[in-house]
């Protein structure tokens, strides 16, 4: 049960997960730009690691890191909460039938997803909370995560290989 | 024997993985529905991650904190030439407006004692220094280096140099976050100094901008009007300096604060007398 969650590669991406969730949740009013990548890497990295390597401790996971991002970012529980639990429980339940595509397809479907798990965010964050839907912000984040996604493969697949 | 022992062990770590999903799910349910109420687990929830996880999540980020520090000290050092121009015109014009207010402030005095009205109605309660911001993305948040061991408990307004920044909202023992005006979910009873105009302003869509919500007279105040605190909802105590009406609507009018949200070092929390 746990060499899959204690792989090395496996405790990399935890690393990369919780640097960049630091990085997210501390706002740099210079390095506006840091924020951003730091945030789309996170989607990134978390969705990649649900995919390739799943266990169950990541729906633990992802409601840790669904509770903090809302405190910390909207101080009210739910946008990622939400989003990071149902994204999981989808995957959880419909693997069986993703695994069975390409890589180069699961490429797709992860920067889709990670696009998605944005818009799913500020939707929730303006539906329950009143906050108003920021496209300029939204515009960021989609070309950062599109920015970053080829570089982070590239990574990621160089993390797999150790 | 195997043959059963595995079927059992199977339906056993089944069981245990649907038991843990289900209490996963309940637990976010439970988070979720009472996050908007003071709550006591989400208030504690709150606490914990300000006192323990802000920490290290501060430490962890801390090389990039050098970075943007050495970058605004190369831009300033950038920038000193004509700052200085600057600032030497500026202190000519203060110079003036000192002689002036020494004047007035001695014919003040004069007044009140005539009056035998009091100096003020605000106490300070802590002077705190800005210490991580989380104002990325969605809510307008910043966090002090203060708390209950201070004296400071929810609902104490926040001010700087320049005026109001906004009100404490999850205190915890040694930090505080303070919910800036500008955050769509923040609610400000004000009125103008000019016309005691009396209206309510919430955080605009763009970050920047204070909107009126409600105005309790018809006729809409003017442009260049200052605003200040009203003291009707309690929380702020009244004539704190908050902004200047820059654009008049149709419905509703618009305040560009003061205070420059994007530059916080020091703040103060204060309370009514």
């Amino acid at each position: 049960m746990f060499p899959k969650l204690l792989s090395s590669q496996t405790l990399i991406y935890h690393l990369i997960l919780f640097f960049s969730f630091s990085l997210s949740v501390n706002y740099f009013v210079d390095l506006e730009f840091f924020n951003f990548l730091s945030y789309a890497i996170f989607h990134l990295t978390l969705i990649y690691l649900v995919f390739y390597f799943f266990h169950f401790s990541l729906f633990f996971i992802s409601f840790l890191y669904g509770v903090f991002f809302d405190i910390f970012l909207i101080d009210y529980i739910s946008p990622h909460l939400i989003s990071f639990l149902v994204f999981v429980f989808l995957f959880y339940y419909s693997k069986k039938y993703l695994l069975n595509f390409s890589s180069r397809t699961i490429s797709y479907i992860i920067i889709g997803l990670t696009l998605l798990m944005f818009v799913s965010e500020t939707l929730i964050a303006n539906i329950f909370f009143n906050y108003p839907i920021n496209y300029q912000n939204l515009s960021w984040l989609f070309l950062t995560s599109l920015i970053v996604f080829f570089p982070s493969l590239f990574i990621f697949s160089k993390i797999d290989k150790l | 024997m195997a043959l059963s022992f595995k079927v059992k062990a199977i339906s056993r770590s089944r069981f245990l993985r649907n038991v843990f999903l289900t209490s996963v799910f309940i637990l976010s349910f439970l988070l979720i529905f009472f996050s908007k109420s003071d709550y006591f687990v989400v208030n504690k929830v709150k606490s914990i991650s300000n006192n323990y996880l802000y920490p290290i999540t501060s430490f962890i980020v801390s090389p990039v904190k050098v970075i943007s520090r050495l970058q605004t000290q190369f831009y300033d050092f950038r920038n000193l030439q004509a700052e200085n121009n600057i600032l030497k015109e500026e202190v000519m014009r203060l110079k003036k407006w000192q002689a002036l207010a020494i004047h007035n402030n001695s014919e003040n005095k004069v007044l009140k004692k005539l009056l035998n009205s009091t100096d003020s109605n605000l106490t300070l309660v802590k002077t705190a220094s800005l210490v991580s911001r989380n104002d990325f993305m969605f809510s307008k948040m910043i966090n002090i280096n203060a708390g209950l061991k201070d004296g400071v408990v929810n609902d104490m307004a926040v001010v700087n140099y320049r005026g109001l920044l906004g009100r404490t909202v999850d205190t915890s023992v040694g930090n505080t976050r303070v919910l800036l005006l500008i955050d769509p979910n923040s609610s400000l009873a004000v009125k103008t100094i000019s016309n005691n105009n009396y209206s309510l302003l919430q955080g605009g869509d763009d970050g920047v901008h204070l909107v009126s919500a409600f105005s309790k007279d018809e006729k809409l105040p003017k442009v260049g009007d200052l605003v200040v605190t009203s003291g009707s909802a309690q929380i702020f105590p009244p004539n704190i300096l908050v902004g200047k009406i820059v654009e008049i609507r149709k419905d509703n009018f618009l305040v560009l604060p003061f205070v420059d949200f994007k530059n916080i070092d020091y703040v103060q929390v204060i309370e009514n007398k």
